[in-house]
């Protein structure tokens, strides 16, 4: 077992995590509403990098949160449309969910805020009432992406149209804190950072590249073909991201529902996937991908293979397909093609304030 | 005696070219050096060949070190990659970081789940919500 740093008792909210590599430091913590996880080697950029993760998680929460009263997003949506001036922090953040929908087609669309309000994903998901037993609301098909102008630090926000940056938010978190974990190191070592299970990484990887595990619900049968659910692959470099329709859901008189919405009916979508996950040069376009595909239903094998990702899908009979040289076997490496196509990562460096 | 080797017009042949002149040496010695010169050649092309095949597969070994492992791997007993720990691999680029086994994290859908359960006792109908991380979850 690993005897793990020193460096990271100073930070209470972390815990220690014991792979069994003593190579690497691991750690995690609540954040964001799911778990924020990162490893780093050598061992000693432990404490630097919880600091640099924490500045970046408290700053995206405080940029994008709905569920915050007091965050940046919240204070736009109360002021029922307009022209705003926004930090750089929420320009960057908008400006990347507005690019996932851009080249998503629509899929991953950041309008569908009343769409998951009308559904009863009006609050952080742990205060939601799992069960319900009055009915949702009429379904809100979203307002659509290009309704909303961005300009450099300008947005025009019309009135009615409430942001949800959930398809892309964790993802820009992750690759966000990735580079700022850098900057605080030196540029020295390398970094993975897991929001929720939606992972970059930076800098120089171990040998071969992270251990990943891409993990399938639990209970999940084998598909037709008898392909094993549970999968470890190696990450070089770039990112990955899995979206699902078994995480977050909750039921309304008996209905099950969950947070990954079709924007083009404003329901929860309802397509052969259960489980998708996208490996890309940055998390908020893994992010964005797997939202898509998940959305996109019997079309996503060939969305997916128009963006040459590499993709694994798990259909709701436990079925797995690999696409764009997603491995097969175990502990294979993942490559993603480089260049990302909705972040650049030019904000200020360590978390665009 | 150079003097009976001069030609009319000034020109000095070298030696072994033309008639032999009193005093000149013998033409075997000359074919023995240029046999020699040339004996030395090849040697050097031989060296030059074979410097350039070792060199030509020590960079092919340090920049495919997973086409490497993949031949150990295949020569080995089974499971020598596992045991060594050895886990090179295309996607590596030039990694120079340190070897890692275990998984790190774990990719899947993000936050929390809600098992509800319904039992009827008595008549009444109890639900029973459970919201845990899920078990296939960084935990």
């Amino acid at each position: 077992m690993a005897t793990g740093p020193a460096t990271l008792a100073p930070h209470p909210s972390w815990r220690r995590v014991r792979t069994g590599d003593t190579t690497v430091a691991v750690a995690q913590r609540d954040a964001l509403g799911t778990t924020a996880r990162i490893a780093v080697w050598p061992p000693e950029h432990a404490g630097p990098a919880m600091t640099a993760v924490d500045d970046v998680l408290s700053a995206l929460d405080l940029q994008a949160s709905r569920f915050r009263p007091d965050s940046e997003i919240s204070w736009l949506h109360r002021a029922h449309g307009g022209l705003f001036l926004l930090s750089n922090g929420l320009a960057e953040a908008i400006r990347v969910a507005l690019a996932a929908a851009a080249w998503t087609g629509g899929l991953a669309d950041p309008t569908i805020g009343s769409a998951l309000i009308s559904l009863g994903y009006d609050r952080d998901f742990a205060a939601i009432d799992p069960g319900r037993p009055d009915p949702p609301a009429a379904p809100v098909p979203a307002p659509g992406w290009q309704s909303v102008r961005l300009d450099g630090p300008l947005l025009h926000l019309p009135a009615g149209v409430l942001l949800d940056l959930g398809a892309t938010a964790k993802g820009l978190g992750a690759d966000r804190a990735v580079r700022a974990v850098q900057a605080a190191t030196g540029n020295t070592g390398g970094t993975l950072v897991s929001l929720g299970g939606d992972i970059a990484t930076g800098g120089t990887p171990p040998a071969g590249g992270w251990p990943v595990r891409v993990a399938d619900p639990p209970g999940l049968p084998a598909g037709p073909s008898g392909t094993a659910p549970a999968q470890q692959v190696r990450l070089a470099r770039g990112a990955v991201a899995t979206s699902s329709v078994t995480c977050r859901e909750w039921r309304r008189a008996g209905r099950v529902l969950h947070h990954i919405v079709d924007p083009r009916t404003g329901l929860p979508a309802d397509g052969p996937w259960q489980m998708v996950s996208v490996a890309a040069a940055s998390c908020a376009d893994a992010n964005a991908a797997a939202t898509a595909a998940v959305v996109a239903g019997a079309g996503a094998r060939e969305w997916l293979a128009g963006t040459g990702l590499p993709a694994r899908l798990v259909a709701r009979d436990g079925e797995v397909s690999c696409l764009g040289g997603w491995p097969e076997g175990d502990d294979e490496p993942v490559d993603p093609p480089v260049g990302s196509r909705v972040y650049c990562g030019a904000g200020p460096r360590g978390g665009a304030r | 005696m150079d003097s009976d080797r001069e030609q009319h017009d000034g020109r000095v042949p070298l030696p072994g070219f033309g008639a032999p002149a009193p005093g000149d040496k013998p033409a075997p010695d000359r074919r023995d050096g240029i046999r020699h010169a040339r004996r030395m050649s090849n040697w050097t092309l031989a060296a030059l060949i074979a410097g350039t095949g070792a060199a030509t597969v020590a960079l092919a070994h340090h920049a495919f070190p997973a086409a490497t492992g993949t031949a150990t791997t295949a020569a080995g007993p089974a499971g020598a990659t596992a045991a060594t720990g050895t886990t090179a691999s295309p996607g590596t680029h030039g990694a120079s970081g340190p070897q890692v086994t275990h998984s790190v994290a774990t990719t899947s859908g993000s936050g929390v789940t809600v098992s509800t359960t319904t039992h009827t006792v008595n008549g009444k109908t109890i639900v029973t919500r459970v919201r845990h991380v899920p078990a296939y979850h960084d935990n």
